[in-house]
């Protein structure tokens, strides 16, 4: 990049106003149509959440995680849940590990519902933006009858789950699995058929696995260069039951560039992604042993937590998403909390990835890494 | 030919959408026309004044302070009068959790919006009272 | 030796008054007659039977309001029908099946405060969106409703006319764009000029078969020359390459690269407020009902139809034009948004191409095979 190149540069703002922007901004340099340039900032969606994270005692605590990012709130709130669980030494339920797994799989399934839409409406399509939010619905009505509520569930707590499966939410959740496996040759073909889309998005974005691990990204981003990185396979958590299902990791191999991984790949990745958590549902629902929901003692124990700190992860819809939690003695509150959401690796992943390319793709490769702005605002 | 699959992809498509043209719409007449909410939907609570002993657990728990509790005000021997914030109430459920006297509840009554916001502080008279029917109370069943 | 004559004077006041008088007759007659010629040319234009009738067929039925109040049904019927595609129901509160829907939008839109960027070029950005919708408004006045009565004007190139009408929508884009002060907006500006370089040759090569056939470049002498058979028949690829080509030339999805909200918030157009943006708004629903009026002339026979009766002709067309207009949305509302090189490359690649090709095609059939040749008014065969 030569300086006489730059003479003609035109920095533009893309965000915080504007229309798909939703509370990020980065600055771009354009030099004719492409960008030279690539400045992500973060900070426009700080909510301060670990500062507020040492107020809250360790029943409140997952309340302000599955407000982190609303999307995926369950798998949001699980780390801090799985920290508070080590610290105290609680048991979980076997029935609640079950349940724990089905709602993962289940908010994994609407998250890439929606990011499937909002991918598709990024890209100008409309009709497929809301095709897979109606499918949507109906996963969220499935969580509506299970927990009452349709993003925030807040459905663990410290030593098992809050409310017990009805037939009714059996009934609801196996709609909205039937839904989904009902319309997905529908979607494949509006999806990874469309000469447009894949005029879009091939070879847009297009990084290997030394660079994705360079800036840290995984998840599905990852699992498309081809490389089965899974939390849930790699280190399976003891309280969660996917040990009792037969699974493979979903990756994507392109043969056109192996060990590589480009938008198409990551949409590809998505739609493998939520057929693996349909399965996971569909194995695990005739396996709920029956028992306790939650351990009696843990309400007890979570109240005053002994000294200790304690890192829970969980393989989250957007990549690894992790918290470390200390504790003092006999603490209320927690001492100290860090979050480490997904995204801020992908979001800053864009300034080595979006340079060179067309300033009409940075928003297809913004898309199709799917970073969420509350993961790295916290 | 890739030519030709690429067109065969295009009727695909358009075939796709032209069926949708005849389908019935998802969506319904949102204010006039409801469905069902399900019987643990978390909407406004609602205050069992009889059964209320005055614990003030559902105080401690609310991670949000959205309710106040008035321990002068009592209409039976041991309550308490609740005034509950809704513009802070995040609708968690901690509090029916918390209750150990079936005192507290929540209603299915979702659509609580107000021209003004004194007006979404609940006082004792209206935390206590339902004034529609709490599983179907407004148009029919649509789905 | 000029001497003052009293007498004679005085003989000539009455001469003198005569022609004061004469010249006020003059000057009074003069305004009558002009009064009275006015009257008459406004009769003669107006309500002489002939006339009357040219200025009722170009001001309300098949002119103007007609065209405006095609434009509310179709802005209208764009809504509910993607509204449908979409799972959703479109507009429904307003009018029986929400159709005053558009009326209640309008009416909020002017309403609204204009906001005029400090940057922008405060006359241009004013006079150019209300000159964009006229030059959009002015091709269908030569749109052959029906060929014996119920049409505006006949030119013996009206074809050419419209296509330069149509020229003057991007550069008003573009200018918008420059005027408004604003780099997304110079952006969208870029983007139309972009898709009308890319999508405006295929657009008149397409329209090149049927203006060959019908040996005319007039619209109504093309739908004429439709009686026997519809260009459609013989020309299907130059219909579907028309139809892409409008779609790209009119910048909506998927070809919306010059307003994409997602990269550039809304083009051109992104700092219009109120009734500029109404403008604008209107001029893109008018645009692709020309182009859905175009095809339906140029391929599908225009005002000869199925229906007989002294209002066969529009009615013939009208039904047409729905159809069209139907597939014009339907194709707008089923592909992904193309990046703007990408037009380009696909229109000069891909378009072009085939609808030369057609027309070779075309052209080898009529001297080849017996028969084409007289179902066209070229005669021979």
């Amino acid at each position: 990049m030569s300086p006489d190149i730059l003479e003609d540069a035109m920095e533009l703002w893309f965000g915080p106003q504007h229309v798909s922007a939703h509370g990020w901004a980065t600055k771009l340099t354009l030099v004719g149509d492409y960008v030279v340039e690539c400045d992500p900032n973060a900070g426009y969606f700080h909510r301060s959440a670990e500062k507020v994270l040492e107020y809250k005692n360790f029943r409140q605590g997952a309340l302000i995680l599955e407000r982190m990012c609303m999307l995926e709130a369950f798998l949001a709130e699980y780390p801090y849940v799985a920290a508070v669980e080590k610290i105290a030494e609680i048991e979980v339920p076997e029935r609640a590990k079950v349940m724990r797994t089905i709602m993962m799989e289940m908010s994994r399934l609407h998250s890439i519902q929606f990011w499937w839409g909002q991918f598709n409406a990024e890209l100008g399509f409309f009709t497929m933006a809301l095709w897979p939010w109606v499918d949507r619905e109906y996963s969220l009505d499935a969580f509506e009858e299970l927990t009452g509520s349709r993003h925030t569930v807040s459905y663990s707590t410290p030593g098992g789950v809050k409310y017990d499966f009805t037939e009714k939410s059996m009934k609801q959740l196996n709609r909205a699995l039937d839904r989904f496996e009902d319309r997905l040759p529908k979607f494949r073909d509006m999806q990874m058929g469309s000469p447009t889309f894949r005029a879009r998005t091939e070879n847009i974005g297009l990084y290997d696995v030394k660079q994705g691990l360079k800036w840290g990204l995984s998840g599905p981003p990852m699992k498309a260069c081809g490389i089965p990185m899974d939390l849930r396979k790699d280190d399976p958590d003891p309280n969660l039951a996917y040990d009792m299902v037969d699974w493979e990791v979903p990756i994507t191999e392109n043969p056109e560039h192996p060990g590589q991984s480009d938008a198409l790949d990551r949409m590809e990745q998505r739609f493998a992604e939520a057929e693996t958590a349909c399965e996971i549902i569909k194995q695990l629902i005739p396996q709920i042993p029956e028992g306790p929901i939650i351990d009696p003692k843990a309400r007890g124990k979570a109240n005053r937590l002994p000294e200790g700190e304690a890192y829970a992860r969980v393989e989250g819809t957007r990549g690894i998403t992790t918290l470390w939690l200390k504790t003092q003695d006999k603490a209320q509150t927690a001492y100290r909390a860090k979050i480490r959401g997904p995204c801020i690796a992908s979001y800053y992943a864009l300034k080595d990835l979006v340079p060179g390319s067309k300033f009409a793709d940075f928003i297809v490769i913004f898309g199709s890494l799917d970073p969420y702005p509350g993961w790295w605002d916290r | 030919m890739g030519f030709f699959s690429v067109l065969g992809d295009f009727f695909q498509i358009l075939k796709h959408t032209f069926r949708q043209v005849f389908k019935r719409p998802f969506t319904y007449f949102y204010p006039f026309e409801d469905r069902e909410y399900p019987e643990r939907t978390r909407g406004r609570h609602i205050h069992v004044r009889k059964s209320c002993t005055a614990c003030a657990q559902c105080v401690r728990i609310c991670p949000v302070v959205a309710i106040r509790m008035d321990k002068e005000d009592k209409k039976y021997e041991k309550d308490c009068a609740l005034y509950f914030d809704y513009t802070r109430c995040v609708f968690c459920g901690l509090c029916v959790q918390a209750c150990k006297f079936e005192a507290l509840f929540h209603t299915p009554v979702v659509d609580m919006s107000e021209g003004d916001r004194e007006d979404l502080i609940y006082g004792p008279e209206k935390i206590e009272t339902l004034d529609r029917e709490p599983l179907k109370w407004r148009g029919r069943r649509f789905r | 030796m000029l001497q003052f004559d009293f007498f004679a004077w005085l003989a000539g006041i009455p001469e003198w008054i005569y022609g004061i008088i004469q010249w006020i007759y003059g000057i009074v007659s003069f305004i009558f007659y002009w009064v009275y010629d006015l009257f008459r040319w406004i009769w003669a234009t107006i309500f002489l039977p002939s006339n009357f009738m040219f200025l009722f067929r170009a001001i309300i039925f098949p002119g103007l309001i007609f065209v405006v109040m095609a434009l509310i049904w179709a802005v209208w019927f764009t809504r509910k029908l993607w509204g449908r595609i979409q799972d959703r129901r479109g507009p429904v509160h307003l009018g029986k099946y929400g159709g005053l829907q558009l009326f209640a939008d309008a009416i909020k839109l002017i309403a609204k405060e204009t906001i005029i960027p400090d940057n922008a070029r405060r006359w241009m950005f004013r006079f150019l969106p209300g000159l964009l919708l006229v030059v959009v408004l002015l091709p269908f006045a030569f749109i052959p409703w029906d060929l014996e009565y119920w049409f505006i004007a006949d030119l013996s190139v009206s074809l050419v006319l419209v296509f330069a009408f149509l020229t003057a929508v991007p550069v008003i884009s573009l200018l918008a764009g420059w005027v408004s002060g604003s780099k997304y907006s110079l952006i969208g500006g870029f983007r139309a000029a972009n898709n009308q370089f890319a999508a405006e040759i295929p657009l008149i090569i397409s329209t090149i078969g049927p203006a060959l056939l019908a040996g005319s470049l007039s619209l109504m002498g093309i739908a004429a020359a439709q009686s026997s058979i519809w260009f459609a028949v013989l020309l299907p690829i130059n219909l579907a390459t028309f139809l892409v080509a409008a779609i790209a030339s009119v910048g909506i999805f998927p070809f919306d690269a010059p307003v994409a909200d997602s990269e550039i918030i809304f083009g051109w157009r992104t700092e219009f407020t109120g009734i500029h943006f109404t403008l604008t708004y209107f001029a893109e629903f008018a645009e692709q009902m020309l182009y859905s009026a175009l095809i339906v002339t140029l391929f599908l026979g225009g005002p000869i139809g199925p229906l007989t009766g002294p209002l066969a002709g529009p009615v013939n067309f009208v039904l047409k034009f729905l159809i069209t207009f139907f597939f014009f949305v339907l194709v707008s509302s089923s592909f992904q948004r193309l990046r703007q090189d990408q037009i380009v490359h696909y229109c000069w690649k891909y378009l072009l191409p085939l609808a030369l090709l057609n027309i070779i095609l075309i052209m080898l059939a009529i001297v080849y095979i017996p028969g084409i040749a007289a179902l066209l008014p070229l005669g021979g065969g």
